[in-house]
């Protein structure tokens, strides 16, 4: 080694950068795995861990009346939320507590009560925090206008436009409209895609729950992307959301209006339908409630006053009361028997009571009809006669009868509410009281009584029947196909009630019949049915009063079923009811 | 002006675009932190450049025959000081006593070992106590002056800071030719140890291993719980994807989904949405924040200039024809590429997660001075390559 050569060789310079330079190749080779090769795997991870796919409801339906008047609508309305984000802390604790003094501060400048509980903002952290925050739904414009104007004020609080339902006609067919909740979206069968799902209106009642998924929308998908820690700091659109179709129903609201009028401050209900096709152009129950009461929340108070009423506002009495259909049931009775060989001209002789079996059965007529036959006795509703010929036929032809008019059973209304009430024989009684069956309880059914019970859904749906020959399935959606079925029944036998019935309004010369109140200046010939059911005993008795027609007499196009409870008389009180009723129908005078 | 004529422009520009590249990836990961005291990191980091920038041409101009006849055995004592005092003044950082004041002594005390190391052995016999170079004496020298402060460090304790001197100080001993025979048998139980150790932990967490056997096998091993946690997250990387092993895996999604272009600078997703641990993606994950964000492309023009830096560091050991210059050049690019190596290959899991920064990228100010100070003295045995008369 000469003079001025170092110690250190050369070669361990040459082995250091061999060394070194296999280090970063080798760096470079598995960056190059990761990044160019895997780069589709690691951007997935990356994705899966930052996105969130939110589900978004579709603007419901709207629900329309046949002429295309809504019923139940939308409106736009502002709220005013908060976005979680910007009130991030280190701890959930304290980012509950910034959010809950932000909303706290927001209110008392702009003069809305707190409405969210710190519980409600901790779960909402806790389970949705990359969506905003609903504090105050559907505010009002004055308080918008406030908060507009000071909205630098309040960094992390925004307006935004949502769709509150509406019900332009507030308490008109409330019971058949129905009413909608707000509804954490769930998860539908396919949908665990999503992480979230903007709350949704859910019917809850009437069409809106019936026609729930038809009247739903179809919901959207936007994109959040979220941090670490799971706010959100971005979204957009990917899918817009469609609205859903509108429901056209069958309801006349000039034919609503009018029962619904007739009905004002009485408990009752009345069912207006086409017999033809089913067709239900009126189906009012009384007391009503206001839909727009249960927008945007229903308010507990509100709820408690409709729970706690006792003449039951929220109860739809047209066809989910089951009442006892008293003589409006009689045209059953007599088909029964028609059906079973009972000569329709033999002709009974009413005492002015009926003995049966250790109990006595009275008739309107307190000294008796005399001699008479069905068709008078229909005009003149002498309970003697029905309870003779019921006991004629027995139990069994009986019930089988009243069945094929559908009574005992669900009409198969297109509602929620669609009670079959009860048509009692031996073997339901023995079930129900574990009593046997005794002659007088059949008596007591052939008049509507006892233990019968019938809803005036049903019963409009028996009398149209009667009027045109087919019993048909009564429904709301107007582009509901019609079903029917035929009656057991020949045109001779029908016709024989039909003409009792024409006569229980026309009367026969000078003699009136029961229900000649409802014909009167209807402008078409009505034929129809007072009834006059006793419900409750002693202290509690009283009387539901009935009334169910069909006009005009030869060619029925409509069917009304009207029950008013403790009236005074079929008679009396619900025909010149039914009568304003079918004067809106038919345009008689003095609508 | 031999300064100007012998001055390594190449090496010079890769470190000014290394720290520039820093400065970006600094400003990225610190606007994506909440706490507003990280968004002018950057421009401390400029700062802190600056200084490191005055020293580099400092040293590099002075020959670094005179610096280290000057620095290095009283700056080696005095770092040993420094060492002390941090563990009896020093402030606590995620468990370890690593700061003292402004400043981190293991730091510092990386480059006085090398130039000390340089110094005692660059020549045949070592001076003062002039006892030749490859005897064992020597050996026994070279171990007291690069274990008094390995030690110290470990007492901080720094596993990782203290591990990155022994491939520069083992280098530099073979280079200068201490001991071979015995160099080599201690590297060679050194690596059957490490291998051991490696084995026990494979042993110990690999799946359906019952909780005894574990706990038995442990009790052998000389690691601590959370460094026997890293070896396992290095072992098993899909185990425990949210507790231990989150943090590489978060490496790797940073640096996989920033694919072949990158996703723009300042746009990380990763990073800006806090999936990368943000204690760390300034330090030690900044890798991550770089090449999520400029790519492969970027990852390779990083990868590139410290492969300029590390070239330019052998052919300055190459051209020198001193062996202090040429022990100084390795020891200090062998220093570079070990926390080069070591952290890039942490962050895509060829090794286990261990503290250390990224030369030059890393916003530790300490380090980045004494890197520029290391790449001075390379520079410096550039242009001082030929013996002078003293």
């Amino acid at each position: 080694m000469s003079k001025g050569e170092s110690s250190v060789g050369a070669l361990s310079c040459w082995v250091a950068a061999a060394v070194f330079a296999a280090g970063i190749v080798h760096l470079a080779v598995n960056l190059r795995a990761v990044q160019v090769t895997g780069a589709a795997d690691y951007n997935y991870a990356s994705a899966r861990q930052s996105v969130r796919r939110v589900q978004t409801a579709g603007l419901r339906g709207r629900i329309l009346g046949r002429g295309g008047e809504v019923l139940a609508g939308n409106r736009p309305s502002l709220s005013i939320v908060c976005l979680p984000a910007s009130f991030e802390e280190r701890s959930w604790s304290n980012t509950v507590g910034a959010i809950r003094r932000g909303i706290d501060k927001v209110g008392a400048e702009i003069g809305l009560r707190p409405a969210l509980s710190e519980k409600a903002i901790s779960r909402h952290v806790s389970q949705s925090l990359a969506l905003p925050l609903f504090v105050w739904r559907d505010v009002g414009e004055r308080e918008i206008a406030v908060f507009s104007e000071r909205e630098l004020e309040f960094p992390g609080f925004a307006v935004v436009e949502t769709a509150e339902r509406t019900y332009p006609c507030g308490a008109l067919a409330s019971h058949v409209v129905g009413y909608v909740g707000r509804d954490k979206g769930e998860s539908q069968a396919g949908d665990e895609k999503f992480s979230y799902f903007t709350p949704e209106m859910r019917g809850r009642a009437g069409l809106e729950s019936y026609y729930d998924g038809f009247l739903r929308g179809v919901p959207g998908e936007r994109k959040l992307v979220v941090d670490a820690r799971g706010f959100a700091i971005r979204g957009w659109t990917v899918v817009d959301s469609q609205p859903g179709p509108d429901l056209v129903t069958t309801l006349d609201l000039r034919v609503q209006r009018a029962a619904e009028r007739q009905l004002r401050g009485e408990r009752g209900a009345c069912v207006v339908m086409d017999p033809r096709n089913g067709e239900v152009l009126a189906l009012a129950s009384a007391p009503g409630f206001d839909l727009n009461a249960f927008v945007p929340v229903l308010s507990p108070s509100t709820y408690a006053r409709y729970t706690d009423d006792p003449a039951k506002p929220l109860l739809n009495r047209a066809s989910g009361g089951a009442y006892a259909p008293g003589s409006t049931f009689k045209p059953v009775t007599a088909l029964a028997a028609l059906l079973a060989g009972y000569p329709s001209d033999e002709e009974y002789f009413c005492t002015g009571s009926f003995a049966c079996g250790g109990m006595t059965l009275h008739c309107m007529s307190r000294w008796g009809h005399g001699p008479i036959d069905m068709r008078h006795a229909l005009m003149k509703s002498c309970n003697p006669f029905f309870c003779n010929i019921a006991l004629d036929i027995g139990t069994n032809a009986f019930c089988a009868a009243a069945q094929s008019l559908g009574i005992g059973s669900r009409t198969g209304l297109d509602l929620g509410v669609d009670r079959a009430g009860v048509l009692p024989d031996g073997e339901w009684k023995m079930r129900t009281y574990g009593e046997r069956w005794y002659p007088g309880d059949l008596a007591q059914i052939s008049i509507g009584q006892g233990m019968l019970l019938a809803t005036p859904l049903q019963m409009a749906c028996v009398v149209g029947a009667i009027g045109t020959g087919r019993l048909v399935t009564p429904h709301l959606r107007r582009d509901a196909p019609v079903e029917s079925k035929p009656l057991p029944f020949s045109d001779e036998q029908l016709q024989v009630v039909r003409d009792g019935m024409r006569m229980v309004i026309a009367g026969e010369g000078t003699v009136r019949g029961t229900g000649w109140r409802a014909g009167d200046g209807v402008g078409v010939p009505v034929s129809g049915k007072t009834g006059t059911a006793e419900v409750g005993v002693g202290e509690r008795r009283r009387k539901n009063a009935w009334f169910v027609a069909y006009a005009p007499s030869d060619a029925p196009t409509a069917a009304i079923a009207l029950v008013v409870e403790n009236g005074e008389s079929g008679g009396i009180t619900a025909a010149p009811k039914a009568g304003e009723v079918l004067k809106a129908i038919f345009g008689g005078t003095g609508t | 002006m031999t300064f100007l004529k012998r001055f390594d422009w190449l090496m010079f520009a890769a470190m000014a675009a290394l720290v520039a590249a820093g400065t970006v990836a600094i400003w990225s990961a610190g606007n994506a932190r909440a706490e507003t005291v990280f968004h002018g990191m950057w421009a401390s980091n400029l700062a802190t450049a600056a200084v490191g920038l005055a020293l580099y041409f400092a040293l590099a101009a002075v020959d670094y025959r005179r610096t280290l006849d000057f620095l290095s055995l009283p700056g080696y004592v005095a770092s040993l000081v420094f060492l002390v005092a941090v563990l009896v003044f020093g402030t606590s950082v995620y468990g370890g006593r690593r700061w003292l004041w402004f400043f981190q002594p293991s730091e510092v005390s990386k480059l006085f070992v090398i130039a000390l190391v340089a110094w005692l052995f660059g020549r045949r016999r070592v001076p003062a106590l002039d006892i030749p170079v490859d005897g064992f004496r020597s050996f026994l020298l070279l171990s007291a002056a690069v274990g008094a402060p390995m030690l110290l460090i470990l007492a901080e304790p720094d596993l990782g800071t203290a591990l990155t001197l022994v491939p520069a100080v083992v280098v530099m001993a073979f280079a200068a030719g201490v001991w071979r025979r015995g160099l080599v048998t201690i590297a060679a139980v050194g690596g059957i140890a490490a291998l051991l150790v490696l084995g026990a932990v494979y042993e110990a967490e690999r799946p359906g291993v019952s909780a005894e056997r574990r706990e038995l096998i442990l009790r052998y091993v000389p690691l601590k719980p959370h460094q026997v946690r890293r070896v396992k997250v290095f072992l098993f990387p899909e185990t425990d994807v949210t507790g231990a092993g989150y943090n590489l895996r978060q490496a790797k999604i940073s640096i996989g989904s920033g694919g072949l272009t990158g996703k723009g600078i300042g746009r990380g997703e990763t990073n800006h949405l806090k999936y990368l641990p943000q204690a760390i993606s300034m330090n030690d994950f900044i890798f991550c924040v770089w090449a999520e964000e400029t790519g492969f492309v970027g990852s390779a023009v990083l990868l590139a200039l410290f492969a300029a830096v590390l070239a330019c560091g052998c052919r300055a050991a190459l051209v020198s024809q001193d062996g202090r210059g040429r022990l100084l050049a390795l020891g200090v690019s062998t220093l570079v590429f070990a926390h080069v190596y070591v952290n890039i290959a942490m962050s895509i899991g060829i090794v286990p997660i261990t503290g250390l920064p990224l030369p030059f990228i890393s916003s530790g100010r300490t380090f980045l001075v004494t890197v520029m100070c290391g790449l001075g003295l390379i520079q410096s045995v550039t242009i001082h390559r030929e013996e002078q008369l003293a």
